[in-house]
């Protein structure tokens, strides 16, 4: 069962014609078991020159509680702005944004080397003030029910890759935010770890179930996780397809059906280069 | 794992522990045994280490003299020559033992102290060399390199000498050795030095079979004074005037019991100061019991010779050290109303 | 690494000799520079006055270990506690400055200005402040050593990952708990390496304090035992204090480097793991 903290507040924006954001502690959902919805989210923002870029533009999405949407696209569309907007670590200039509490998975594992890996996952609860034995043992639970039972007291040095990025995705969970935003999380594995590690991811899920968003620049990925998967184009970042992924899991490469959406995806992506002129 | 980070802890606590108890150690006070219950504490800063020339001093303390006065008497040691004053001024002892010329240049400074008795009639300080410098007598030192200890009125009493003897001072060229008057005759790096005592560092040289040759400033043209004085507050001469005649009454009897055993009196000053050397002490003792006592039979130990003091005075401002002849000021730099058998 | 092959008494026997091994190279050269040492007193005709031989210094150290544990543990009383107090202040004024600018602007030069400060000038102050028990000493110690305690304090916190404190805060971490949970302890190698420093230089301070405030008593520690002897021409006996201070100088770094494997073993991992 998903571990719940103290609700926090909900960002809702609304806005037309770009002025600020503005916020209301309205502790309502989202409609029905709409996670996430953006209704033509544009931000932009300048960059140390001082020139304006414009990350999103017009962006509509939405995903359901529970399902898992995969954003995927070449550098510079976005991606990463999208997540922290739904991450209300900023907010937009224009546009609708309405989610359910979310927390950030950085691309860095960024597990502190002063703790070992049990520590390092329970940070969020020891941050809300459960004891340290208490954070512990919540950890320690989550650590055997996915299969990292053994390696509670490892330091991150002496973990490989791979098992770092997985007690990185326990301390998400343990977070307790119901929403969760996955950016590039196996993007510096190698490939056998990266098939590893998601296998393992659509395992994790089944046990313990979240909305996510996750960003990938890797198609088959996001087509083997997800259930939808949103295609942007960059300069401004834009959503040029969606595909809704209909297949049982696990799911596996060599499918005929993965196949056939990666290529569709994959045309989608080269439509969405020659139409900006790259 | 577990262990590990307990064995962590254990350690960190161990660590802790002998922290604390090195710091309680230091901290707690190392109580000094009284012997009588109703006695006031008095501290006495010395000019130096404890040496020979503190010898009745010590010898008072161990034999209970001073509690028998009523007077718990504690020495301190100093880390350079100007602090006793400097601490007796400021309230934070109770007497100093320092040197006339510094006495005197404290009060030009105006500090109000007055000096209540003289440990050594005689100036201690003298230019000493050894024999491969060829130095026998002061006019020897022409064109030659002195070693000093950097202290400012010595200086003034080697140009005096040199004058006396007919040497320009600038032909001497001075090195400031600090107090390490001895290595730097020893290494040959120096002629001779002004600033040792003929009462210890040329008794060092003697023990060693270097045979210096000692000239005592004194002899070499300088006014006489004490070398070493026992120094007040100028109220607390006004108010405690039977405190401080009981110190002397005790300290009286101290140096007869040093003329009785000078042997007892040495191992006291080794216990007191576990770097002196104790046959040096013994052989300084001895050398020193003459200039202890005034040459006058009938004035008492600690004697201060007002026309010696007038002379030495007018010597000091003459020579520009001092800014007011101090035989013109108000209260005299000295006085012997607290000496036994006198000011009664 | 470790061989873990062979029955595990070898392996013992293994890790000793390889101990040793490690030890012979700084043994030797202290062998070495001892028989210069002795060779040019001997053959120079040195005074002992001026250089004592080696043996000579070792008859010492020999003949008056009473004297010299009695001063030994004075000094090290001194050093255990100044050091303590000043890798405490130093720390916590470091954060202090890490946390305000206005502070830093503040107090940073001053701090600069502290570690030129005569002490024999002070000395007389202390005294006079605190009399002649071991409060004066503590404070030439602390004034000594705080200094670098707090420059690699400030820098170890000012050095720390940044997108570390992002997550924490993300995580719903307050400004506190941020500097809890992720900038105290990032920062603490580098304030243990102040620390090293710190130790090492709080010997000289200990020998600085003890020279420079007044005494009472025949025990004052190492330092005021190596001047009381230089001026009783007792060479001999000054070096073998002085070369008791420099032994107790090398086991405290030693242990603090001790400490450190045990309060922070993540130290000195290299940075930036291959992933």
């Amino acid at each position: 069962m998903p571990i719940q903290l103290k609700p926090r507040e909900r960002r809702q924006q609304d806005t037309s014609g770009g002025s600020q954001a503005a916020l209301t502690n309205a502790v309502g959902h989202a409609p029905a078991e709409q996670a996430v919805v953006l209704d033509g989210v544009s931000h932009a923002y300048t960059d140390r020159r001082g020139a304006p870029v414009h990350a999103l533009a017009d962006v509509s999405l939405r995903t359901a509680r529970g399902s898992v949407l995969a954003v995927v696209g070449p550098s510079g569309c976005g991606k990463t702005t999208l997540l922290e907007l739904i991450c209300a670590l900023q907010q937009p200039d224009a546009g609708i944004l309405r989610c359910e509490p979310a927390v950030l998975m950085p691309q860095r594992d960024l597990l502190m080397p002063w703790l070992c890996a049990l520590d390092n996952a329970a940070l969020a609860l020891r941050i809300a003030g459960l004891p340290r034995a208490r954070a512990r043992e919540r950890g320690a639970a989550l650590f055997d029910e996915l299969g990292l039972g053994g390696f509670e007291r490892a330091r991150p040095h002496e973990l490989s890759g791979g098992m770092r990025q997985r007690v990185a995705f326990v301390r998400t969970l343990l977070s307790g935010k119901p929403l969760l935003c996955l950016d590039e999380p196996f993007g510096a594995l190698d490939a056998i770890t990266r098939q590893e590690m998601q296998e393992w991811l659509t395992g994790a899920l089944v046990r313990e179930p979240r909305t996510v968003v996750l960003v990938t620049h890797d198609v088959e990925e996001a087509i083997v996780l997800a259930d939808r998967v949103a295609v942007l184009a960059p300069r401004p970042g834009h959503v040029i397809a969606e595909l809704s992924v209909d297949l049982p899991r696990p799911r596996t490469r060599t499918n005929p059906a993965v196949i056939a959406l990666r290529e569709q995806a994959l045309r989608a992506l080269n439509l969405g280069a020659t139409e900006d002129g790259r | 794992m577990r262990a590990q980070s307990t064995a962590r802890r254990a350690a960190a606590s161990l660590l802790l522990t002998c922290i604390c108890a090195a710091a309680l150690s230091a901290c707690g006070s190392k109580q000094d045994a009284v012997s009588a219950p109703a006695t006031k504490p008095f501290t006495v800063m010395l000019d130096w280490f404890p040496n020979a020339d503190h010898a009745s001093l010590y010898t008072a303390i161990a034999h209970g003299y001073f509690s028998t006065v009523g007077l718990d008497v504690h020495p301190v040691v100093p880390t350079e020559s100007a602090e006793p004053l400097k601490l007796l001024a400021a309230g934070k002892v109770d007497m100093a033992i320092s040197y006339e010329p510094q006495l005197l240049l404290a009060r030009d400074e105006g500090l109000k102290l007055v000096s209540i008795g003289a440990l050594v009639q005689r100036p201690l300080t003298s230019i000493i060399a050894l024999p491969s410098a060829h130095v026998h007598k002061v006019s020897d030192l022409a064109g030659k390199r002195v070693g000093t200890a950097g202290i400012a009125y010595q200086a003034t009493e080697l140009h005096t000498a040199l004058r006396v003897a007919g040497v320009n001072p600038s032909s001497v060229t001075e090195s400031d050795v600090g107090f390490n008057l001895v290595p730097a005759m020893l290494s040959g790096k120096v002629a001779a030095t002004l600033g040792g005592y003929w009462n210890y560092e040329a008794i060092q040289l003697q023990q060693m079979h270097k045979n210096p040759v000692v000239i005592p400033i004194d002899h070499a043209g300088v006014p006489t004074y004490n070398e070493l004085v026992l120094v007040v507050r100028a109220e607390e001469a006004r108010t405690d005037g039977v405190d401080l005649r009981a110190f002397l009454q005790a300290l009286t009897r101290g140096e007869q019991q040093v003329r009785a055993n000078p042997a007892a009196a040495a191992a006291l000053i080794v216990k007191a100061n576990p770097s002196a050397e104790e046959k040096l002490q013994l052989a300084s003792i001895e050398a020193t019991l003459p200039a202890t006592l005034p040459s006058e039979h009938s004035n008492p130990y600690g004697w201060q010779e007002p026309a010696a003091w007038a002379t030495f005075g007018h010597w000091m401002f003459t020579q520009g050290l001092i800014h007011s002849d101090p035989n013109s000021a108000g209260l005299p730099p000295f006085t012997n109303e607290f000496l036994p058998g006198q000011g009664i | 690494m470790t061989p873990n092959d062979g029955p595990p008494r070898a392996r013992v026997g293994q890790a000793i000799t390889r101990r040793i091994a490690r030890g012979l190279p700084a043994a030797l050269l202290a062998l070495a520079l001892l028989g210069a040492w002795e060779a040019y007193v001997d053959i120079g005709s040195v005074s002992p006055i001026v250089l004592p031989a080696p043996h000579e210094v070792a008859a010492e150290i020999w003949n008056n270990a009473g004297l010299l544990s009695a001063n030994l543990e004075l000094t090290a009383q001194e050093v255990g506690l100044g050091v303590l107090l000043a890798l405490l202040l130093g720390f916590m004024l470091g954060v202090l400055i890490h946390l305000s600018p206005l502070l830093r602007r503040a107090v940073y030069p001053l701090a600069v200005g502290s570690q030129a400060v005569p002490i024999a000038l002070i000395g007389v102050l202390l005294v006079f402040w605190w009399g002649f028990g071991v409060l004066p000493k503590l404070f030439v110690i602390v004034l000594i050593c705080f200094f670098p305690v707090v420059v690699t304090t400030v820098d170890g916190l000012a050095s720390v990952d940044p997108d570390q404190l992002k997550l924490l805060r993300t995580l719903g971490a307050s400004r506190w708990q941020a500097l809890r949970f992720g900038e105290l302890p990032a920062a603490l190698p580098a304030a243990l390496s102040g620390a090293r420093i710190a130790l090492a230089v709080g010997v000289i301070g200990a020998y600085i304090a003890e020279t420079s405030t007044a005494t009472s008593g025949p025990y004052a520690g190492l330092g005021h035992q190596i001047n009381a002897d230089i001026n009783a021409l007792q060479t001999p006996r000054a070096y073998a204090a002085a070369v008791v201070l420099f032994v107790f100088a090398i086991a405290c770094f030693y242990t603090l480097a001790l400490a450190e494997r045990v309060l922070a073993p993540w130290a000195n991992r290299p940075r930036g793991e291959i992933r």
